[in-house]
């Protein structure tokens, strides 16, 4: 991390679903570039609606949004050129196999055919799946899945990376591979935004951490200067002192929105 | 090759891969209508003796229509359920985080079922003319049929997808398929209009797909004389133009 411009700038960010249920409340923060920015919170607290917001797959209410100097509203095709995003949810074509997915994706993001195939060879090595580059994801393990889904997310050399909850049901070793491939692309540069709620997992890699409850960024700043404000031992003890119980937790998610809600 | 043009294309190809994947899931939707085709053909061909039936004309060649339209037909559904697995699993919040035409999305679909279209009528219309059914409108015939069938097979799947769109819920996309029973049935498909009566003479005639299959019948059996073409040709492109628009609408809304 040299540098000191703020990539991302989001300002009083709000997001209401249908029915009521506020999942983010103003929030505000700055990630600077080339910063591996952490978004910690207990399940239901608005970190997958906030990131969703961020990439424009969810619709803010009201609030703004700037990646890289631009406007969300008025430049999303210039912003998705600059982004990549591994979702929770994997989110792969079944039918497809993993080199091809990578030679579709660079073709939509109007790559020259030789850097497809450069980058292609590059990330299959990275994510170490180039033995099983031409199988069907159908057939990937999780951990595959894993990594896959995050050198599809690399295929156009994104300024900026962001991932949800990326080692979400991985072994030990699979979430330390991915946690290797992490540190190794923010050494190139490369800027990440990550949700998470695992907080060995924040504490490993993130530069700085924003923690979030009930739709609101509840502290914010690096692993020493968050134990220093908050009088904690470590990350967890922050954790556990600014978002409450777990049953505080339990009664979020109760709130959570109902996808399902309107085609009951 | 402008943006828009190569992003439709690259995700066409990727649609007509995933037909093919598994192959085996294509054989039912070619093996019913040529089951059928040989099961009514060879049951009821006395029908064609039946005082009112079109003369000169085998019952045989009178259903070989239905068994090509029922191949193109019985494929549409595929796009809406490709549509909701992209959903469901979430490939297609991939897609729309990239700098592609959110339309090109929806015509890879369409180019799909009209890709599919072609290759399940030409499968089962090769069994059919090596049998001896004759298309009486010729080549052009057969590329006018095949025009018309694609229009409707589009307009058709544009159900499933807004479906998919709508509701995520890969169950209710593949239980579209019982609407299909329906719409074949209460048609022209086992008899010509003359021999209908009472409430199934009314609901056939107001069913688009009696006039696609008089349509389709009228290229084959009778040339390029009858009147039955061009309407036939009109609820085709009036279908398609409709869900087409409906489709488009509920991809954008659903975008929200």
């Amino acid at each position: 991390m040299s540098q000191e411009k703020q990539i991302i700038q989001v300002r009083d960010l709000r997001k209401t679903y249908a029915g009521g249920t506020e999942a983010v409340r103003g929030v505000t923060f700055d990630v600077k570039e080339g910063e591996f920015f952490g978004f910690l919170g207990p399940n239901g607290a608005g970190k997958s609606t906030t990131i969703n917001m961020l990439v424009n797959l969810v619709k803010k209410t009201s609030g703004s949004i700037t990646i890289d100097g631009l406007d969300l509203d008025r430049n999303a095709i210039d912003i998705y050129r600059k982004i990549g995003f591994a979702m929770q949810e994997i989110g792969l074509d079944e039918t497809a196999t993993a080199r091809e997915m990578l030679q579709l994706h660079g073709r939509l993001y109007h790559m020259p055919k030789d850097k497809i195939e450069e980058q292609i060879s590059k990330l299959l090595k990275l994510v170490e799946l180039e033995k099983v580059a031409d199988r069907y994801a159908s057939t990937y393990s999780g951990g595959m899945r894993r990594r896959f889904d995050l050198a599809l997310s690399l295929i156009h050399e994104p300024r900026i990376l962001f991932l949800d909850e990326p080692t979400q049901g991985l072994d030990p070793h699979a979430r330390q591979m991915i946690w290797n491939h992490l540190r190794d692309l923010n050494k190139l540069g490369m800027t990440v935004f990550l949700t998470t709620h695992f907080m060995d997992e924040a504490e490993q890699l993130c530069d700085r951490i924003a923690i979030m409850d009930k739709g609101q960024i509840v502290t914010e700043g690096t692993v020493d200067e968050l134990l220093t404000k908050h009088d904690a031992k470590n990350l967890e003890e922050v954790f556990l002192k600014t978002t409450g119980s777990n049953l505080a937790d339990e009664e979020v998610n109760l709130n959570a929105p109902d996808p399902y809600a309107r085609r009951r | 090759m402008s943006t828009f043009f190569s992003d439709w294309y690259y995700l066409s190809i990727r649609n007509i891969k995933q037909i093919w994947r598994p192959l085996m899931a294509l054989i039912p939707s070619l093996f019913i209508p040529l089951f059928f085709f040989t099961v009514n053909s060879a049951s009821l061909q006395a029908f064609s003796q039946v005082k009112d039936f079109p003369a000169g004309i085998s019952y045989r060649d009178f259903i070989a229509p239905v068994a090509i339209f029922t191949a193109i037909f019985f494929s549409s559904g595929n796009a809406g359920i490709e549509m909701v697995q992209d959903i469901s699993n979430g490939y297609l919040k991939k897609l729309l985080i990239m700098p592609i035409n959110r339309l090109a999305i929806v015509l890879a679909r369409l180019t799909e079922v009209a890709f599919l279209s072609i290759f399940q009528g030409t499968v089962v219309l090769v069994p059919l003319l090596l049998i001896g059914v004759k298309i009486h409108s010729g080549i052009l015939g057969i590329f006018t049929m095949f025009l018309m069938l694609i229009l409707f097979a589009m307009a058709w799947s544009c159900i499933g997808i807004i479906t998919a769109l709508r509701t995520q819920n890969a169950r209710l996309v593949q239980s579209l398929f019982i609407l299909v029973f329906p719409f074949l049935n209460v048609t022209t498909s086992a008899a010509p209009k003359n021999l209908l009566h009472g409430w199934f003479a009314v609901a056939a005639s107001i069913n688009p797909v009696t006039f696609i299959i008089e349509g389709v019948r009228a290229l084959v059996l009778y040339g390029w004389g009858s009147p039955a073409i061009l309407q036939g040709f009109l609820v085709a492109i009036t279908f398609f133009v409709v869900m087409v628009t409906l489709t488009v609408m509920s991809f954008k809304s659903s975008m929200k």
